[in-house]
């Protein structure tokens, strides 16, 4: 009879921990989704989008079958189900993702949470602190933070000064650490923010606090990131070249602030689309980039024009013109050329797998982050295609 | 902002008054008297005494005062002679800590308290003795000192004087016993920047002081009154000026702000 308080022997032991330690150390993915609404059939430039078009049953169906497959993204091996925030607009209907959360939290066991994120400056920092708390408590401790400045145009949304989003961003960041682990109750006496009392309940379970990550796709941002010591996340890369950049940047950046990052301290995401054929999986994201670009991104590139023609959004006018000549590129590139410049994935499971190992092997990052509904891509195609990934991509690129 | 001197049993004390209405005794820092726009603000509102610690800013030590606790006594004495009664007290980084310890030592002769940066509870470790590298500690806007601000060899020089009266790892076991019994209403004040008293030294302070608020202010080292004047300076009115009910936020439409 087996012994029912066996004693672990020295070299299983280590075996345990050598698998702990691989899960921990291997390439990570996150499943991603922007929830955007998928049923107009007009173009548009208007900012807002005017919400006479918004059929309430039509987005019921469409959060059902969104949550369901992020449910779903845990059977089919990725580490990280993820989701953000976005306002006034058909490009994403989560005004809190928060709520996305909560409901991810339950059906799940093992999927690392990822708000990426919450929208810092726009919103009030204690809320955010304790519906993070909330969600790790409910998950286990399974949240990743994101803590994000915002694209410009959310700003208008909430009639929040562009000009202020680097301060209110460092201040709000600093204050929602402080009411994760504060030990006593405390005041907050800011810039941007005041507080005469703060003792949030609950307290997040992770311990000293949830990992963090901050957007990083400038050099700025990627400096702010390695400051507050957490993940750099570049959820729709720009190009190789200037993610490189961002990374080394935030690299050194952290090495000064006394720190090194793992693999696992830099995310980077792009739209994906995994077919059974090459043919098939372009014929897809071309169908969904045409709406994601034509419907969903209009009215946001028109606002964005104005907040940065008119406000101090960056702190410098080459971020702006980085910003603006990124936002220009992703617009006049096609399909083919931004699978070459590797910022898209898009393919078969082998042609997929050999481009995660090309960009893998260029930014040496440790989180790959898909945005697998672009646009009016079918739900059917990303569900055929997380299969494929389970079977076909994730066995072959795990152990980067 | 009136120069005074007063006899005291141990010897001649200097002091500044400014203001009028109710007492309130400023401590100073290590450095000694630093005139801050806070000090103004509040000599708008109050009768603001700021007595020069004996040996600071070129005075003579008293002989007999040789501690913290002695200094204490000695602005006791310095109350009851010159003010006359309880008096709201506030003390900066080591006045703070000479605030603490009159709390203590004389708790009929104080009213509320605001511990600016108090330099208690602090860690063993070396202290900077370059007088820049202390000026890149005390202040994260060193832009907004006051023009007339006493040189750093000044303050320097009043720092030599620590030693008079603590030894400079004190972990100050003996007052940490005695904060519990202190009642009264204090306001701990932190930049989230200090980078010379740790939060978790105002954390601990925070956990013995049984009616006491710790607020943080954001964009500020350890000079606070400096780094951040007019967020301080409305800090320490609205606590003064309302107690408890600081924590309120009183709006514009207060049925009684004031």
């Amino acid at each position: 009879m087996a012994c029912r308080f066996w004693c672990p022997s020295r070299p299983r032991a280590k075996r345990f921990d050598q698998r702990k330690q691989d899960a921990e150390t291997r390439l990570k993915f996150s499943f991603f989704h922007l929830m955007p609404y998928t049923h107009l059939e007009l173009e548009s430039h208007d900012w807002p989008f005017p919400n006479r078009y918004f059929d309430p049953a039509k987005a019921s169906a469409l959060y059902r079958t969104y949550v369901e497959s992020m449910i779903h993204a845990e059977a089919c091996g990725f580490d990280w189900v993820g989701c953000n925030e976005h306002h006034f607009s058909p490009y994403g209907m989560m005004a809190n993702c928060n709520l996305i959360g909560g409901a991810l939290a339950y059906p799940t066991k093992r999927v690392k949470i990822a708000m990426i994120g919450n929208l810092v400056p726009l919103n009030n920092p204690i809320r955010i602190a304790e519906e993070y708390a909330m969600l790790d408590c409910m998950s286990g401790g399974r949240l990743v933070a994101g803590l994000m400045r915002g694209i410009p145009h959310e700003y208008l949304a909430y009639n929040i000064p562009p000009g202020e989003s680097w301060e209110r961003q460092r201040e709000a960041v600093q204050l929602i650490i402080k009411a994760w682990t504060e030990p006593e109750p405390f005041g907050w006496e800011g810039k941007h923010f005041q507080y005469r009392q703060v003792s949030i309940w609950p307290k997040p379970m992770q311990k000293p606090h949830p990992p963090l990550v901050i957007s990083a796709s400038n050099a700025d941002s990627a400096k702010f990131a390695a400051e507050m010591r957490a993940t750099m996340g570049m959820v729709l890369l720009a190009d190789l070249p200037s993610g490189k950049e961002c990374i080394r940047i935030y690299r050194e950046t952290a090495r000064a602030n006394g720190w090194e990052p793992t693999a696992e301290n830099v995310l980077v995401g792009m739209h994906t689309c995994i077919a059974e054929t090459d043919e098939d999986a372009r014929r897809w994201m071309a169908h969904g980039l045409k709406y994601f670009d034509q419907v969903l991104m209009g009215g946001l590139q028109a606002s964005q024009r104005i907040v940065l023609q008119k406000t101090r959004y960056f702190e410098n006018d080459e971020s702006r013109d980085r910003w603006k000549s990124r936002l220009d590129k992703r617009r006049t590139l096609t399909l083919d050329e931004a699978i070459e410049r590797g910022t898209v994935l898009c393919g078969s499971p082998e042609t997929v797998v050999k481009q995660i190992k090309r960009i893998h092997g260029e930014l040496g990052h440790g989180v790959f982050n898909f945005t697998v509904k672009v646009g009016t891509l079918p739900d059917e195609v990303i569900r055929r295609g997380m299969e494929l990934f389970r079977d076909r991509v994730h066995p072959h690129v795990r152990d980067l | 902002m009136q120069a005074r001197k007063v006899s005291l049993s141990t010897g001649e004390l200097t002091y500044f008054v400014a203001g009028e209405g109710r007492p309130l005794l400023y401590l100073h820092p290590a450095g000694g008297v630093r005139w801050t726009q806070v000090l103004e603000g509040l000599a708008e509102s109050f009768a603001l005494h700021v007595p020069v610690m004996p040996g600071f800013d070129g005075t003579s030590a008293h002989g007999s005062v040789k501690s913290m606790q002695g200094l204490a006594k000695l602005m006791g004495e310095f109350i009851d002679k010159v003010i006359g009664g309880p008096t709201d007290v506030m003390g900066c980084s080591f006045g703070g800590c000479v605030a603490l310890w009159l709390a203590a030592e004389r708790p009929d002769r104080v009213d509320h308290l605001v511990l600016e940066c108090p330099a208690v509870f602090r860690p063993k470790g070396s202290r900077p003795a370059d007088a820049e590298a202390r000026k890149k500690l005390l202040f994260l806007h060193p832009e907004k000192l006051p023009p007339e601000s006493k040189p750093v060899e000044q303050e320097a020089a009043n720092r030599r004087m620590l030693p008079h009266y603590r030894a400079p790892d004190d972990p100050d076991s003996e007052l940490l016993e005695k904060v519990a019994s202190i009642d009264k209403l204090a306001l701990i004040l932190h930049g989230t920047a200090d980078r010379i008293i740790p939060k978790e030294s105002v954390q601990l302070l925070k956990s013995r002081l049984p009616r006491s608020y710790l607020v943080y202010v954001w964009d500020a080292a350890h000079a606070i009154e400096v780094d951040q004047p007019e967020r301080m300076l409305s800090l320490v009115e609205g606590f003064l000026q309302r107690s408890e009910g600081f924590i309120v936020n009183w709006g514009t439409l207060a049925v009684n702000p004031g």
